[in-house]
């Protein structure tokens, strides 16, 4: 026998070094899948809450042993991106979450199941109403409620109030107005903010370019924030599906905010707070800012790392009342998936009070199945924390979370008028009127 | 006045060096800091008790995983794309048959296009296929060669002299054996550069990986580490020792093959 070439045998060592990593690729990928099981894949953005949900799942394949249930996170930051593709190219998961800004696409297009018809009209009557209200479009419920963020209170900084004299249940009384004669929000904030040589904003030495602490985080913040502001002044956000802040009350609402940035310097400036999110929060958590304007989803991150006393309070009042906005989350069923009934069965567990109770057990979420809220409720109460004022305030009007099929892209194009108006670049009145422009342009496109 | 003019530049290219490397350090100390501490005081403050928390964390992230996934992944296009390119440069350089040269061409062309361009296209054939969020997904688009490599190859093969291959003919080698004994062993230098390139651009490597994979089991380091950053945090603390984590092997790469960097950079007059 001749010997190989060593040019075939160079040729075949590359060719068994490709076979070994395509190998090791496979045994990767390997499934566990059992013979027999059909698999129902679940898809969402929060890792805390797929914890909780694998218990939950873990809970309903003993009572299920014929459905397996798989979570697929996806991060939020991609999140709404890779889901449009996937819904597009056929490629989504059974069952995936929606926010109220993003379904109606969905909803539209036929890509989700009715859930009055997959699950029977009454089911919607166990979930929280106002999760129910933001997925029902054109009278047809789009998706099973899972969580709620509940309103938006003002978190407080009590070592802060002590040292300016302030009694935390003022803070309930407050109310703001364009008004001088009737607004206490404003006083109050120049009382809490204090520059680097100890003078408070009330006063005439106060250097605003050296402030040492804020009063209050006026921001450039949709849910947390503005949109709350433009319900309490009696103005909309949006009509229907069409952006419509160009409104007096809105007008009203956002010069009083701008001007606690840029007249009175309460609120730290727009250049640090329109491209990070996170600015106003570690202000607050560094003992740099005695009132932080914010909903549920920074409870945990302030109880875990606040290393001062603080409480929640009331919502400021404003002109027209105490407005909140509310938020949820939903899954949706996916019309497309090859296996409806199974998919009508996880979805079933997920909309019931053993299935969704999980959820709010660790304090993280507020589970939107309103029989299943008493476990959030016992866990805060054991850690000492009120939370009652993010619920109280959802006794009073709301204004509606925005949403629309073409919301994304409008939002998109509004956000560079918004941060010039809150750079105090731009009239309130003209970058209003432009934004509106902007964004409905832009959803129409 | 030389002595002044060194100190100059030497001042400059400490300055440069402080500018380019501070943000560096930055991330290396944040991702010892804890996220209490982060969030609680300065983001410059160092980090005191420095904790290793966040490289813990990583794991319950999937990010071991995805190590494992980007060096498979890196490991199989670049043997692929080593030995694709080099067969087509070869036939391209050297081979004679008809239409060679505008075949050559019109490939070459290709580079012209933006890869955003092709996303949608290549993502509707691979869903087609059945092949969405598959490590052939991963793979399949970038393993067989790629203009770039191609053109950079058949430029450095045509400057192998042609009487050296005409020795080998005469020897009876077959154009497997010219390949081998005549044409690898010469083009040592452009070798090494293409697998730098291509290794650094696939382990970087981030649109395509997050177009058409999701969930953990095909995450790729990239997109792991946009995926540490939540709905309302931005956990910077964990980005940044995801990040740290992922420069290491490119900075083994550069330790390793520093010289031929340098080489690199001469060779094809990349930057």
């Amino acid at each position: 026998m001749t010997k190989p070439k060593f040019s075939t045998l160079f040729v075949g060592a590359l060719a068994l070094v490709m076979v070994v990593l395509l190998g090791a690729a496979v045994l990767l990928g390997g499934s566990t899948e059992r013979a027999g099981k059909t698999v129902v894949t679940v898809r969402l953005w929060d890792e805390q809450v797929a914890a909780a949900y694998r218990q939950s799942f873990d809970a309903f394949s003993r009572e299920h042993p014929d459905v397996e249930v798989r979570l697929n996170v996806v991060a939020y930051s991609s999140y709404f991106d890779t889901l449009r593709t996937d819904v597009a190219g056929g490629g989504a998961d059974d069952v995936f979450w929606l926010s109220n800004a993003y379904f109606a696409n969905y909803a539209d297009n036929g890509r989700l199941l009715d859930v009055g018809k997959t699950l029977g009209q009454d089911a919607a009557r166990a979930w929280d109403a106002s999760v129910v209200r933001q997925f029902t479009r054109n009278g047809v419920l789009w998706g099973v409620p899972q969580l709620t963020d509940a309103g938006i209170a003002v978190y407080y900084n009590a070592d802060l109030l002590d040292r300016a004299g302030v009694d935390p249940a003022e803070l309930d009384d407050l109310r703001w107005s364009p008004d001088p004669a009737a607004d206490t929000l404003r006083p109050l904030l120049a009382r809490l903010t204090v520059d680097a040589a100890g003078n408070r904003a009330d006063t005439p030495r106060f250097d605003p370019a050296r402030t040492r602490q804020w009063g209050y985080n006026a921001a450039n913040d949709l849910q947390g924030v503005y949109l709350n502001y433009v319900g309490s002044a009696g103005g909309e956000f949006q009509d229907g599906d069409r952006f419509a802040f160009d409104n007096p009350a809105a007008v009203q609402a956002f010069e009083y905010l701008v001007g606690l940035v840029n007249s009175d310097h309460v609120a730290p400036p727009a250049s640090d707070t329109n491209g990070n999110g996170d600015f106003s929060r570690n202000q607050f958590l560094q003992g740099r800012m005695a009132l932080f304007q914010s909903g549920t989803y920074n409870l945990a991150a302030i109880a875990d790392q606040a290393p001062f006393r603080w409480g929640v309070a009331m919502l400021p009042t404003g002109p027209k009342g105490r407005v909140s906005v509310t938020n949820g989350i939903a899954a949706a069923g996916n019309a497309a998936s090859p296996h409806p009934d199974a998919v009508r069965q996880v979805l079933d567990w997920m909309g019931s009070t053993r299935g969704n109770e999980f959820l709010g057990s660790g304090g993280a979420a507020i589970p939107a199945v309103t029989a299943a809220q008493p476990g959030y409720f016992a866990h805060w109460a054991a850690r000492g924390v009120d939370v009652t004022p993010f619920f109280r305030v959802l006794d009073g009007p709301r204004i509606p979370a925005p949403g629309g099929p073409r919301f994304a892209a409008g939002y998109q194009a509004l956000t560079p008028y918004f941060d010039e108006m809150f750079l105090g670049r731009r009239d309130v009145p003209g970058s209003l009127a432009a934004a509106q422009d902007a964004a409905n342009a832009a959803a129409d496109r | 006045m030389t002595w002044s003019r060194n100190a100059a530049v030497y001042a400059g290219l400490v300055v440069l060096a402080v500018v380019t490397l501070v943000p560096f350090g930055l991330g290396l100390l944040t991702s010892f800091t804890s996220a209490r501490q982060f969030n609680t005081e300065s983001p410059l403050s160092v980090p005191s008790p420095p904790t290793l928390a966040n490289y813990l964390g990583l794991g319950d992230a999937g990010f071991g995983r995805a190590i494992v996934v980007t060096a498979l992944v890196t490991a199989v296009i670049l043997l692929g794309q080593l030995t694709f390119s080099v067969f087509a440069a070869y036939a391209f350089a050297r081979m004679e048959f008809p239409g060679r040269d505008a075949l050559f061409w019109v490939y070459v062309a290709t580079l012209m296009v933006p890869a955003t361009v092709t996303v949608v296209p290549l993502y509707l054939m691979f869903a087609e296929a059945g092949l969405r969020n598959t490590f052939w997904a991963l793979v399949l688009p970038f393993m067989f060669g790629s203009p770039y490599a191609i053109f950079l190859l058949r430029e450095y093969f045509r400057t192998i002299p042609t009487d050296l291959i005409r020795a080998a003919r005469m020897d009876g080698a077959s154009t497997l054996d010219v390949i081998v004994h005549v044409v690898l062993p010469a083009s040592r230098p452009i070798l090494v550069t293409l697998a730098l390139i291509t290794a650094v651009s696939q382990w970087n490597n981030f649109m395509w990986p997050l177009v058409i994979t999701s969930g953990r089991t095909w995450q790729v380091l990239t997109v792991a580490t946009a995926g540490l950053q939540s709905r309302y945090d931005a956990q910077w603390t964990l980005v940044m020792a995801a990040t740290t984590v992922a420069i290491v092997p490119l900075i083994v790469l550069f330790v390793a093959f520093g010289r031929h960097i340098v080489g690199s950079i001469v060779v094809t007059g990349l930057k």
